[in-house]
């Protein structure tokens, strides 16, 4: 659990990691709002985006992500067996594993996307996901290689 | 072998019978020694047809092309189309197929199997002729070509010109055919599948960053590479955005701001998203005929992005595109052991 609390610095040198998070509606979008009404203290870098089911996100949508300056991307979605589309969340783990594939043959750190099965009752691991990608990206420093230029 | 002759003769007498409206194959190109597609339609002109290692393209194009040229003809003729098809060509069709891009009857594979060689690469043959203009290009024995130069003829070794697909090709044989013409040889003598890219993928992150940003930085975005694909049908491209509907009320805002994954101009950026977002397309329906790579003015190893790909789909799901038409495609479904340890 977060045991510091975590303040939005004002300091411009200090790096903040922006995560984009994509959850499910279902499932980690609920967990994430349990996370909130319970209280618990997690970073606030990441920027949820709730889609009707993790197999809704398309490879597009992450590589998007990264081109408009995301320093890391987070699928969540139910765990395997309680999706709400019975199966939704099996073929996105098959795509989310090729693309994760793909993002680190071309050079992409690895630990840049990840995915995540977070149920709705699991409010604290929700925290917990968030807190340890948004320490592994303070340590990798920002994502400039697939950020356009502009 | 494959004798040229008894293709003409199968091409002639389909024509003749007209059960087919049309043969893909191969003619004697105009510019330089590599041949072009043809197109017959007349018994007459199946003398056209030639079958050598110059045979470099993968016709199942145009049986995309035609299928979209039909969609807007009145009355289109629905009769089947023959297609000469290397080993790698046929795979493309049973992916189409796969896709029910069109139906089996809708085509004639008449297969044609490389054997022990293959295609050859136009780069690599210039190099090994050392500037002498190759004229034809015949196969010599089991493992090498008989090079016709304004000079002379000249034995070049096949591990030396043979495209870099070829060395590693596992199908040189065509799997799904109507009707097929040379033999089958299991043994081929050359690298294994994927050697090229362990090679790659061997380097550490930083290395093949830089290799593929520069890469990347030189892509011109002639989008040689989709146009050439078999596999990119889509009727408006993700990267196009041009379809647009525009009506009288619709704003210079909705317009201008309407959704455009990736900008058209050809800086590094987006230029990896367009690799990017093409070899996931591709994903679990390339079949590797290198195509977009020949094509490429600027020789990106696009074919490097796409056997990624499917060597994964191969190690982790134990899926070969292009073997069975009748099997669902790699993302449209699922096991329940696929790999999960990645996943928190």
């Amino acid at each position: 659990m977060a045991s510091t609390p975590t303040q939005t610095p004002k300091d411009p040198s200090v790096f903040e990691p922006r995560i984009v998070a994509f959850l499910c509606k279902w499932c980690s979008s609920a967990g994430s709002d349990l996370a909130g009404v319970s209280r618990m203290q997690y970073p606030s870098n990441a920027v949820p985006i709730t889609v009707m089911c993790s197999g809704s996100v398309s490879p597009v949508y992450i590589l998007s992500a990264f081109n408009k300056g995301a320093d890391g991307v987070l699928v969540s979605g139910c765990h395997p067996g309680d999706c709400h589309y019975l199966k939704g969340n099996y073929f996105a783990r098959r795509k989310i594993f090729l693309v994760q594939k793909l993002l680190s043959f071309i050079g992409i750190e690895k630990d840049r996307f990840r995915m995540s099965w977070v149920s709705a009752a699991e409010g604290a691991k929700f925290a917990q996901v968030v807190e340890e990608f948004v320490r592994d990206i303070r340590t990798l420093g920002p994502q400039r290689k697939l950020k356009a230029k502009r | 072998m494959v004798d040229i002759v008894n293709i003409r003769a199968h091409a002639k007498d389909l024509l003749e019978k007209g059960t087919v409206k049309m043969v893909l194959g191969y003619q004697r190109g105009t510019a330089g020694v590599l041949a072009e597609p043809a197109f017959i339609t007349d018994a007459g002109q199946a003398d056209h047809l030639v079958w050598d290692p110059t045979c470099v393209q993968n016709l199942a194009l145009y049986l995309v092309n035609e299928k979209k040229a039909q969609s807007h003809q009145r009355d289109p003729d629905t009769r089947p189309i023959a297609i000469i098809a290397k080993g790698c060509d046929s795979r493309a069709v049973a992916v189409l197929l796969q896709e029910r891009h069109f139906e089996r009857k809708d085509v004639h594979v008449i297969g044609v199997s490389c054997g022990t060689l293959g295609v050859v690469d136009k780069n690599k043959l210039s190099k090994a002729l050392n500037g002498r203009v190759a004229t034809k290009v015949e196969p010599h024995g089991t493992d090498s070509f008989k090079v016709t130069t304004a000079e002379g003829f000249v034995d070049v070794a096949a591990a030396d010109v043979l495209a870099d697909r070829c060395l590693e090709c596992a199908c040189a044989y065509p799997a799904m055919h109507d009707v097929v013409f040379g033999e089958k040889h299991e043994d081929r003598g050359y690298p294994a599948r994927f050697t090229a890219l362990g090679q790659l993928e061997a380097k550490s992150e930083d290395e093949r960053w830089a290799y593929w940003e520069g890469h990347f930085n030189r892509c011109l975005r002639c989008y040689a590479c989709r146009s050439v694909c078999p596999m990119c049908y889509c009727p408006e491209c993700v990267v196009d955005s041009i379809e647009l509907m525009v009506d009288p009320t619709t704003s210079a805002d909705e317009k201008a701001n309407r959704i455009k994954w990736i900008e058209r101009s050809a800086v590094a950026s987006e230029n990896s998203m367009y690799h990017l977002v093409r070899a996931i397309h591709l994903a679990g329906r390339c079949i590797d005929c290198a195509e977009c790579e020949r094509v490429c003015p600027v020789d990106i190893p696009i074919r490097m992005l796409n056997n990624k790909l499917e060597k994964e789909a191969k190690d982790m799901f134990g899926y070969e595109p292009g073997l069975d038409p009748e099997l669902p495609s790699l993302v449209a479904s699922f096991r329940d052991d696929d790999p999960n340890s990645f996943i928190r």
